[in-house]
């Protein structure tokens, strides 16, 4: 069995990013998921907050004694390997009309109707919620389509903008500045802070981590 | 309570704002709240209201005219003071060198609409929106015609003000990740902040800088991060950014120098200085 250790990286004097794979993927996602369970039903004593990413859980303290670090990565390093039951599946209407559509079809060497026909081929799992509220950042995406970042960042992009960046895919929540390549559209309202109600906050998020996805082409 | 100032121009932006909504990161919603909380907390100190209390945010350019006459403090880039405005009285932040974010607070705390514990907005999440002219603001509390004894009414502008001494910076998670040269260049540099910075981020500019090679797998940002995007020009994420992204962080800005890094104006220079 491989033995799999979490790493605690200082990110100021209050906070650490806890680092548990080296690439994301599927055990990269278990451990997010046994890890963010551990920190919420059980916190540290002083967690202010935490935030999944792919390969590692940012941990951030309320000023005061420093935390017991090594007593939590025992504790977390033993949750590692904790099955986690998957989500349902959502069908998602996307127009595939973007104005990175092309440049994604000539980095891929596919035509553009290839690459609809990929996107829109795989059911994407949602790894986490982040970078906007409620954008997904959706797992599965086709090798072949995986697109750099822009090298300069547009300052807005339209919420419902589905994307890829880098070896991933997303759905813009809200409008906003963004660095990723813009293939299509959905008129799903991702984000909606009037779904939340005091007993269920989480509401204003449509999709939830472990949930899963699917693209539905539209006509243009 | 009843209505006591009316916006006669939100100038480019003027919002309300708290101590904004931690604990939702991990849903992607950003922290948000006051850019500069010294000032946010000074404004309401100055009215002895709660010290969470929402107050206006005002980027520059705003102009409000009293309705009813009421007791009214301010506190940012035109320095501090408390008063007792008479209706018909109004109230001007023009653009000044010496700052960008000024606050405005009434008895009791601005009454706005919360969601998730607190009132700020966030226009990039659809939380709340910008005021506009017409909009009207009530306190939550009378008009109390008195003043908390021992408040020294008035402040220089420059208790709040830019100054070009260097910001603390903590290593980021990629420190060690980037060049010696790009480390060097980045602590010993002049960067002059951008045009395109805002609420959710300032963007820097100076000789550029080489992100650590390969993609990095999306990760979460703090406040204060200083991320280095391909392009090689620092972006400091702040309190309406982003809360997971994937360009390589060579910093982390220390909590207590963001207030004056958030009032340095376009062109304006920034330095930094490793508290590690």
């Amino acid at each position: 069995m491989t033995r799999r250790r979490i790493a605690a990286l200082p990110y100021g004097p209050d906070a650490w990013l806890l680092r548990f794979a080296e690439r994301p993927g599927e055990a990269a996602f278990q451990s997010m998921r046994a890890i963010t369970r551990a920190l919420e039903t059980d916190p540290p004593p002083g967690l202010v907050e935490y935030v999944p990413g792919y390969t590692s859980v940012l941990i951030e303290f309320a000023p005061g004694p420093a935390p017991d670090l090594g007593k939590l990565l025992t504790r977390l390093n033993r949750r590692l390997g904790e099955a986690i039951e998957p989500g349902p599946i959502h069908d998602i209407p996307v127009r595939y009309d973007g104005p990175d559509l092309v440049r994604v079809a000539e980095h891929a060497g596919l035509s553009v109707a290839e690459v609809i026909e990929r996107h829109a081929g795989t059911v994407y799992r949602v790894a986490l919620l982040g970078f906007a509220p409620g954008f997904p950042y959706l797992d599965g995406l086709d090798p072949a389509l995986a697109t750099p970042r822009l090298a300069t960042p547009r300052s807005r992009v339209e919420a419902g903008s589905v994307a890829i960046g880098g070896d991933h895919t997303g759905i813009y929540s809200v409008p906003g500045p963004g660095g990723w390549n813009l293939i299509g559209r959905t008129s799903l309202r991702l984000f909606d802070p009037g779904r939340a109600t005091p007993a269920d906050p989480a509401a204003m998020c449509w999709l939830r981590p472990g949930d899963r996805v699917r693209c539905v082409p539209e006509a243009a | 309570m009843t209505d006591v100032l009316e916006v006669v121009s939100p100038g480019l932006l003027a919002t309300i704002q708290d101590g904004g909504r931690p604990g939702w990161r991990r849903f992607g919603i950003p922290p948000g709240g006051a850019m500069h909380r010294g000032a946010w907390r000074e404004a309401n100190r100055l009215l002895d209201n709660p010290p969470e209390a929402a107050v206006l945010e005002c980027l520059q350019g705003a102009s409000l005219v009293v309705l009813e006459t009421v007791e009214l403090a301010t506190a940012g880039t035109w320095g501090a003071r408390a008063w007792r405005a008479a209706a018909g009285e109004r109230i001007e932040f023009p653009a000044s060198l010496a700052g960008v974010w000024h606050y405005l607070a009434l008895p009791g705390g601005i009454n706005a609409e919360r969601f998730l514990g607190s009132a700020s907005v966030c226009a990039r999440a659809r939380i709340g929106a910008a005021l506009a002219r017409g909009d009207r603001l009530a306190g939550l509390a009378a008009p109390r015609g008195r003043f908390p004894a021992g408040v020294k009414a008035r402040q220089p502008a420059a208790t709040f003000a830019y100054d070009d001494s260097p910001l603390g910076i903590w290593p980021g998670p990629q420190w060690d990740a980037f060049d010696e040269a790009s480390r060097t260049a980045f602590l010993t540099g002049d960067w002059r902040v951008s045009a395109r910075s805002d609420r959710t981020g300032y963007r820097l500019e100076g000789q550029a800088l080489v992100p650590p090679p390969g993609n990095l797998a999306s990760e979460p940002v703090r406040v204060g991060s200083v991320q280095v995007p391909p392009d090689g020009q620092p972006l400091v994420t702040l309190n309406d950014g982003p809360t997971v992204g994937g360009y390589a962080k060579i910093a982390l800005v220390d909590a207590a120098d963001l207030d004056r890094l958030v009032q340095t104006r376009p062109g304006q220079a920034v330095r930094f200085r490793s508290l590690a």
